[in-house]
């Protein structure tokens, strides 16, 4: 008896052992030699796959609300037509896709398809020859002429293109309810003055102004960004960030600091807000609530509340530009955003590019931009037109735009960007004066680019 | 002389040095070591050595080629207000961890060690804790925070206690404590089954001839259950210490270090450097730094509790 106990449980364990160890489907191309994952695999098989085996893609993605269902279509459509594929969809988490993406591109054992948002990261990934050159295959029959020009200058480096701009375009937009601005009395603000006044018209009646996700920090870039814009034209940014000759303690930067801690003392942002994650949806249940009035937020928030909570979208959802403020340098009419953003490259360590390339093709063909259309997006694509008159009206104020500033976090290389944000969280957080905060983003940018 | 070697082997006692049985018995250890030896060196021994050699690079994660500094990240080390405050931030943890924990899971192990059947019930709910994943706990307790919807919030509104009601998490003064409670939540369960263990290997005619003699239940466990735990917290203490020196999860989790640096862990800070900021030459200084730290501090917290370790029935 006792060894039939024995020699069962030693079987039982084996077989378990044994379906451990099997090889499960990862497309990890690893060439010899470098870092895999440490699972215990037998070693990948060579190339030439025989016509039974399918090819593995692995894509990224950080998409909410409806977004993942978009995907899931296209791929669907893709897998149907190329039956030798297989697509295995991963969706991820924001807050630390790009520490998981750095590790993964670090380590060559990236997805064959992410997401990323353009600008220095991407660049520093593509200097470090992880990424795909796609030139070639976006010059093929003119397919880059699909695509706004704005966004696919935003992922050209040294004359090659590198991704191809896919989920949405976005600008950052001061999102408002309607309703308790209709009950007290409230009308859209043209200019800076007229928000303070509608700040001072909100607290008296004991509404918080502003919803903030001060705990993901880069909510609050986007009012640095509006306040550096707004004050010195977009040339003040650029000349700092790309050491043409400015600083990012320049009179506009401190200003800016200045005007974001008089917001904060004055009570414009509501209670709490440095614990608030918007990931989590956070400061948008305050919007929900009426608890808030406004959200300063990317125009992707469009969709997703459409998809949250769609009684507030149909009756109770609006929006306004920044406004301008009287006097200075920048123009009104400039926007926050990112043309294209969400775009989509193929990693360089990718056993199939061009197979990669083509379902990225699927993911923004003509069926995909309508599917996107519908769930309240931008599509980054010339022919893109909407009925929807809030997308008309975001439509607008893109193409109006003499510039749009991309996300500082995303324009700068990541250790500055990282600067950028911790910069402003001390804006916020009242730790830091506007001369400190914004010197130690000057020290970090000479660190990183030795001047 | 095989008379000698059962009899020491009886008794425990290895086999007599230099015998030819004694080489033998040596070897066998060893090969018996080996696979432990060798997870050891792959997985820990290595990537130290090998974080402290990367804290002399510059680095950005991607890039097939490192650039030689020397010391520089060193000397950015010693002057990095962050990391310091960092540092202070991960002492305050550990005091509070140690003086919070370690007492209530002694007082939670005496409790369930004398309950009946009811307790069987009670240990398992206590113990939950341990088995969620800390992002778990993590996202339910930023909920539990939300200083407008947030459970704690709403039971202090519902028993008029308002004034009481902070921004848990966004505050800098207190955003730490409301994390430490969380982490305490988490761990104090685990405390209280480590001292079960140690209150359970103590032998029961102890107790017996402590009640005949007069003793109450007090005197009982401060001048006797206490003493033989000795070992046992000195095991929970340096457990508390390297815990929270190295904690990352629940900060992590809660609050990224912020806000602006309130909840900064050197271990949140070594993330965010390395792989946030993409240095991770600096980001290896930073865990070489912590490494020396943890093993500096544990090592004068051995030192200085060490006591010969004594049974009640060594002879």
């Amino acid at each position: 008896m006792k060894i039939w106990i024995r020699t069962s449980t030693v079987a039982v364990l084996v077989a378990l052992i044994l379906g451990a160890c099997a090889p499960a489907t990862t497309p990890t191309a690893s060439p010899a030699g470098s870092t895999t994952a440490p699972t215990v695999q037998p070693t990948q098989a060579p190339a030439t796959q025989t016509s039974a085996e399918k090819k593995v893609i692995t894509l990224w993605h950080v998409q909410t609300g409806d977004g993942p269902k978009v995907i899931q279509n296209e791929v669907d459509r893709y897998m149907a037509d190329h039956p030798d594929v297989e697509v295995k969809v991963e969706a991820q988490q924001t807050d630390n896709y790009t520490v998981k993406l750095n590790v993964a591109l670090g380590a060559d054992n990236p997805p064959c398809v992410f997401s990323t948002w353009g600008g220095g990261p991407l660049y520093q990934y593509v200097k470090a020859g992880k990424i795909q050159d796609l030139t070639e295959w976006m010059n093929q029959d003119n397919y880059k002429d699909r695509f706004l020009d704005a966004g696919i200058a935003s992922i050209t480096f040294d004359g090659k293109i590198w991704a191809v701009p896919v989920e949405h375009s976005a600008i950052a937009v001061i999102f408002y309810n309607k309703k308790i601005f209709a009950d007290n009395g409230l009308s859209i603000p043209s200019t800076y003055d007229e928000l303070l006044q509608i700040i001072t018209k909100l607290k008296s009646v004991g509404i918080a102004p502003f919803a903030l996700g001060g705990k993901s920090v880069w909510p609050e870039l986007f009012f640095t960004t509006y306040f550096v814009d707004r004050l010195g034209g977009p040339e003040a940014f650029r000349a700092a960030a790309t050491r043409t000759g400015g600083s990012f303690t320049d009179p506009p930067f401190i200003q800016a600091g200045q005007m974001i801690q008089d917001l904060v003392k004055m009570g414009a942002f509501v209670e709490g807000f440095n614990g608030l994650d918007y990931g989590t949806g956070q400061s948008r249940m305050l919007m929900y609530s009426g608890k808030a009035a406004m959200e300063m937020m990317g125009t992707w928030n469009i969709s997703t509340i459409k998809g949250e909570n769609p009684d507030f979208y149909a009756t109770n959802l609006g929006f306004f530009p920044f406004p301008a403020i009287v006097g200075e340098k920048g123009d009104p009419n400039d926007v926050a955003g990112s043309i294209g953003q969400d775009l989509y490259s193929v990693a360089a360590a990718c056993k199939y590019p061009k197979e990669a390339f083509e379902l990225i093709q699927y993911m923004i063909d003509d069926k995909a931009v309508a599917e996107r259309a519908a769930i309240g997006r931008i599509v980054p694509v010339k022919s893109f037109t909407t009925d929807d008159p809030m997308l008309k009206e975001v439509l607008r104020l893109l193409k109006q735009a003499p510039n749009v500033q991309l996300w500082w976090d995303q324009y700068l290389p990541p250790d500055l960007g990282q600067a950028s944000l911790d910069t402003t969280q001390a804006l916020f957080s009242l730790t830091q004066t506007p001369g400190v905060a914004f010197g130690n983003m000057e020290t970090t940018a000479i660190r990183v680019f030795g001047k | 002389m095989g008379v000698e070697m059962v009899e020491r082997a009886r008794v425990g006692k290895a086999p007599k040095r230099g015998t030819a049985y004694q080489r033998e018995y040596s070897l066998c250890a060893v090969v018996f070591l080996l696979p432990m030896i060798f997870f050891l060196v792959v997985f820990v021994v290595w990537p130290i050595l090998s974080s402290a050699q990367m804290s002399l690079f510059a680095w950005n994660g991607v890039s097939p080629t490192r650039q030689y500094v020397g010391f520089q990240n060193w000397s950015r080390l010693i002057g990095d207000r962050i990391f310091w405050s960092a540092f202070r931030n991960n002492l305050t943890v550990l005091v509070l961890s140690i003086v919070i924990q370690i007492p209530m899971g002694m007082a939670l192990a005496v409790l369930v060690s004398n309950g009946g059947r009811w307790m069987v019930v009670f240990k398992t709910v206590c113990f939950l804790p341990m088995l969620m994943s800390s992002v778990a706990i993590g996202i339910l307790f930023k909920y539990v925070y939300d200083p407008y919807f947030g459970v704690l919030t709403a039971s202090l509104k519902a028993v008029g206690l308002s004034p009481l009601v902070r921004n848990w998490l966004g505050d800098p003064q207190i955003a730490l404590y409301s994390v430490i409670a969380v982490v305490c939540w988490q761990f104090i369960p685990f405390y209280m089954i480590l001292f079960e263990a140690g209150i359970a290997g103590i032998p029961v005619e102890l107790h017996e001839a402590a009640i005949i003699d007069g003793a109450t239940e007090n005197q009982y466990f401060w001048h006797i259950t206490l003493p033989l735990l000795w070992g046992t917290t000195r095991a929970a203490v340096s457990l508390a210490l390297f815990g929270s020196l190295t904690y990352f999860d629940l900060v992590w989790v809660m609050t990224t270090g912020g806000p602006s640096g309130a909840t900064e862990l050197m271990a949140t800070y070594m993330v965010k450097k390395a792989f946030l900021s993409t240095e991770v030459g600096y980001g290896s200084t930073v865990a070489f730094a912590m490494f020396l730290i943890v093993v500096l501090i544990s090592g004068i917290a051995f030192f200085v509790t060490r006591r010969k370790e004594s049974s009640p029935w060594s002879s």
